[in-house]
């Protein structure tokens, strides 16, 4: 899991807000190398659309990226490496507020990585992300940094979920586990188990961590890992963290605009996730569009919005992602920080071609997230 | 099922708000009109059923459908677009969701939304039971109506709460001939009741707002019932009637009930009506002031009592829309009222209609008359002072002559009052007087707009009783000098007269003096009284200089008054 609810980033992004058009505009960056001086980009661009950042989690992981990219790291598109490279998916596993609380000793990467390697008994070549949200965007470079490798662009979801196994790498076929998970306090465990027992068995563990710690995961060859990962993800994000870009850039697959209008309620939800473990209560919230036909929007949140109804309509729905931008900040409004009288403005950003499968759909479509529609 | 003409229209399908206020929904959460007929009844689990769902139908969700606002929301949506009935959904699934948004939906799409406490699958059936056969749904409500009825005994106030809780959604009011609300909802009476309408049936169908008039055991009209609201199916007007009708039998029962008490105990209904003045007398004065604050003077001026001036003037035109058989909703509310819509929650707000005290309502039930115009009566025992022993059979010979009117006790008398005319009262009030066994004279009081004027009414009747010739009626509105010396036995004047007249009497020799006098004080002039006798101006001045000389001064008021007097006297002994 890795967007639990946290306190809403409260830093404004460089460039203003502006509507979204689908037009992608911004060059990539200079191809290869992520230094410091491209950290700020990578780092604007992964909150475009995140949400549960913690602040103090973000700023901690960015000065912790800062110190160890002084020699800079090299993006590689996955396609480019050796077939027989063992690639590593790296993803903070908890709560980013336990993060900023516990702080990290800066050898979780390289404890989590070796840990693998030595279960696996290869070296790794590339470290990939497991998703660009945040603190997420931020240590798969830390790590490629701290061991010396190249970072794979792309990532395993285009998006953000709430469960490790919700990738498009599981969709690919591409177990977990083993997984091994550092924490702050020097520990260390490896776990091995089937692909769907992971986050059970992962969650009591962190909880023993102290509330975080750093997974290597998804072991795979480099030719698996290219045809699974949603590629070019965290060049497009730097692109769009740059001043001046859209936002509908760091948006792999565009950006849909859904409504814009004023939060009038926010309710506690029924009916559907009441079986499921995730890390969060279902909500609903509801939206009285300030335009065109005024149409009343309810977005059913369950960690993240999973379904919105226009005027009882499904008009957009899981897998693909939902977010509500604060019309005030232009800023991500987290679900759980979401509150009657906000203006915001409702966005949908379709999901990975992956997702859009009968095996993407029961993995991360609405039936994932209890919605039994 | 039958076709006779109490059931006209019950087989009329039923609406879904008829479903919610006196059906198997009975008490459940509506959003929405329910305007709609219910044909069939559905129940959904899967949003995919919704796509054989048929229109007219009452779509009952259960489990996933019914799991959540959102789920709800989304079955509106799918009713919506397959033109059901409504949507019903069980409050406990829907419980954590505000109805706030849902109910915002249901606006929004025109689709009624219902959250019933029962068990869905229960209601389900229930609702196609009414749906099927909606003869027997209204059957069942009357009936309902009719135990409650019975339950509720002989009280109008017991009677209408009944009313109003078994038909919700619509308001019924128990109002006096001139529109006075005795009991029940004045939403009922409020100029919104025109809105009704737009839902009224075609031309065949029962009118809306239904009415029906209460006879009280007299046989005389006591009162109407009304029933307004958003009329809700075609069905709904004839099933009101009926329930109406149901209400007489209790009513007139209550009305009976009173007057029998009351005519058994004299002091009862004698206190009832001094209450009542009481009443009429603090709302003058707070009329009196209320206008004094307001400024509004120019009414004073028009000659009419103080509280009559302090009626509200649309009393009148608002009186003619309520008369029976007037056809009350054609005359059109004031425009700015047309559109607002039945809010059916006027009873807090300001009062659309006058509203009867309980003390109001018992004097209707006695037949009393609580409105205007009335005029004030007054019986006095001649020669006697009143026994309160006699009041029980001066009332019972008052009523038997006069109609349904209070008796109450007075010093020298009984007073009341009655809604007959002035005339007529005094001929009833003459054979009341000619068959009370002891002899009694009688007074009619000036005839007053209003309760709140009785006071000035009950005043001129006891001065015209006290100048009433013994066996007579005098009006106080018809008093002269004949009828205040008739209050003055004949004998006791002679002789002072006589003395007054006698040095123009020995002048006088064939009576043309007298006569002259009499003819110039009557007609305040010599000119005119010239005219009355027939003769020349300067006859009578030079009449008028003889009696002068004959020692009186008829420039002096009290010579001219001392005069006049004697004059009447004499001439008329």
């Amino acid at each position: 899991m890795t967007t639990p609810g946290e306190p809403p980033p409260e830093r404004h992004r460089p460039s203003a807000y502006r509507p979204i058009s689908a037009h992608q505009d911004g060059v990539a960056p200079e191809a290869g190398m992520i230094g410091q001086a491209e950290l700020a980009a990578l780092a604007a661009g992964s909150r475009l659309f995140a949400t549960g950042a913690a602040e103090s989690s973000f700023h901690l992981t960015l000065d912790w990226a800062d110190a160890v990219l002084d020699k800079p790291v090299r993006l590689v598109a996955a396609t480019d490496l050796p077939p027989d490279t063992l690639c590593v998916a790296i993803t903070l596993v908890g709560s980013t507020t336990a993060l900023g609380e516990q702080l990290p000793g800066g050898g979780e990467p390289t404890r989590a990585v070796q840990a693998l390697e030595r279960r696996l008994g290869t070296r790794s070549g590339a470290i990939v992300a497991l998703n660009l949200a945040a603190e997420n965007a931020l240590l798969p470079l830390i790590t490629a940094a701290t061991l010396g490798l190249p970072l794979v662009d792309g990532d395993g979801t285009g998006r953000v979920f709430p469960l490790v196994e919700q990738t498009t790498y599981t969709l690919g076929g591409i177990s977990s586990a083993p997984l091994a998970l550092a924490g702050p306090g020097e520990e260390l465990v490896l776990i091995e188990t089937a692909p769907d027992r992971v986050e059970e068995t992962l969650r009591p563990v962190v909880l023993s961590f102290g509330g975080w710690g750093l997974a290597a995961c998804y072991p795979m060859r480099a030719a698996d890992l290219a045809r699974t990962l949603v590629p070019g993800t965290v060049s497009m994000l730097m692109a769009a963290g740059r001043p001046g870009a859209l936002r509908s850039a760091a948006a792999p697959y565009g950006v849909r605009r859904l409504c814009a209008g004023r939060i009038v309620a926010v309710e506690g939800s029924s009916g559907h996730g009441a079986d499921l473990a995730m890390p969060s209560v279902p909500s609903s919230i509801v939206v009285e569009e300030s335009e065109g036909l005024g149409r009343l929007v309810r977005l059913e949140a369950h960690n993240e919005i999973v379904l919105a109804l226009a005027d009882g309509a499904a008009v957009a729905m899981a897998p693909d992602q939902i977010c509500m931008i604060s019309s005030a900040d232009g800023m991500v409004v987290d679900v759980d920080k979401a509150e009657p009288g906000m203006a915001i403005e409702v966005l949908v950003l379709p999901a990975a071609p992956a997702w859009h499968t009968d095996e993407g759909r029961a993995l991360g479509g609405l039936r994932a997230f209890g919605v039994p529609l | 099922m039958t076709t006779g003409s109490g059931t006209r229209g019950w087989e009329v399908p039923v609406t879904v708000a008829e479903l919610v206020n006196g059906g198997p929904l009975a008490g459940a959460r509506m959003y929405g009109t329910g305007e709609r007929p219910v044909h069939h009844v559905r129940i959904v689990d899967d949003l995919s059923v919704f796509s054989t769902v048929a229109p007219h139908t009452a779509v009952v969700l259960i489990g996933q459908a019914a799991g959540g606002g959102w789920a709800v929301e989304m079955a509106m949506r799918r009713a919506w677009e397959q033109a059901a009935a409504c949507v019903i959904a069980p409050a406990e699934g829907a419980g954590t969701v505000s109805g706030g948004s849902s109910a915002v939906l249901a606006e929004r799409l025109g689709i009624t939304l219902i959250f019933v406490d029962a068990d869905p699958l229960v209601t389900a059936v229930e609702v196609a039971s009414a749906a099927a056969r909606p003869a027997a749904a209204r059957t069942q409500l009357v009936a309902r109506c009719a135990t409650r009825l019975a339950e509720a005994g002989a009280s109008a106030r017991r009677v209408l709460g009944v009313l109003n809780a078994e038909l919700p959604g619509t308001s019924v009011a128990f109002v006096d001939e001139y529109g006075l609300l005795l009991a029940g909802r004045a939403a009922a009476l409020s100029p919104g009741r025109a809105s009704g309408h737009r839902a009224a049936p075609s031309a065949a169908s029962e009118p809306w707002p239904v009415e029906v008039v209460v006879r009280g055991p007299d046989g005389l009209v006591l009162g109407r019932l009304v029933a307004a609201g958003p009329a809700k199916s075609a069905g709904w007007p004839a099933v009101v009637r009926t329930v109406l009708s149901l209400a007489v039998a209790p009513l007139v029962t209550w009305a009976a009930a009173e007057r029998l008490a009351a005519s058994g105990d004299f002091a009862l209904q004698s206190a009832l009506a001094d209450r009542l003045l009481a009443e009429a007398a603090t709302e003058a004065a707070t009329d009196v002031a209320t206008e004094a604050v307001a400024g509004v003077a120019s009414q004073a001026a028009t000659g009419s009592t103080a509280a009559e001036a302090g009626a509200p003037p649309p009393e009148t035109g608002a009186k003619g829309n309520r008369r029976p058989g007037t056809g009350a909703p054609e005359t059109s509310p004031p425009a700015a009222e047309t559109d607002k819509p039945e809010t059916g929650a006027p009873e807090t707000g300001p009062p659309t209609a006058d509203t009867a005290t309980e003390t109001g309502a018992r004097a209707v039930a006695q037949g009393w008359a609580v409105r205007g115009p009335v005029a004030a009566f007054m019986v006095r025992p001649q020669g006697r002072t009143p026994d309160p022993g006699d009041a029980e059979r001066v009332r019972a010979v008052i009523v038997a002559t006069v109609g349904q009117v209070p008796v109450i006790s007075r010093e020298d008398g009984w007073a009341g009052w009655s809604p007959l005319p002035p005339d007529r009262l005094t001929e009833r009030l003459g054979a009341a007087v000619r068959a009370l066994p002891w002899p009694c004279a009688a007074g009619v009081g000036a005839q007053v707009a209003h309760l709140r004027a009785m006071r000035d009414s009950l005043l001129g009747a006891q001065a015209a009783a006290f100048l009433a010739a013994p066996g007579g009626v005098a009006r106080s509105d018809r008093m002269g000098p004949a009828e205040l010396l008739a209050a003055i036995p004949g004998s006791a004047l002679r002789a002072p007269a006589t003395v007054v007249l006698q040095p123009l009497l020995a002048i006088d020799r064939d009576g043309t003096l007298l006569e002259t006098l009499a003819a110039v004080l009557g007609e305040g002039g010599a000119i005119k009284a010239a005219e009355r006798l027939g003769v020349h101006r300067n006859t009578v001045t030079a009449r008028l200089d003889r009696i002068r000389e004959a020692g009186y001064d008829l420039d002096d008021r009290a010579t001219r008054l001392a005069l006049q007097l004697a004059c009447h006297v004499i001439k008329g002994g």
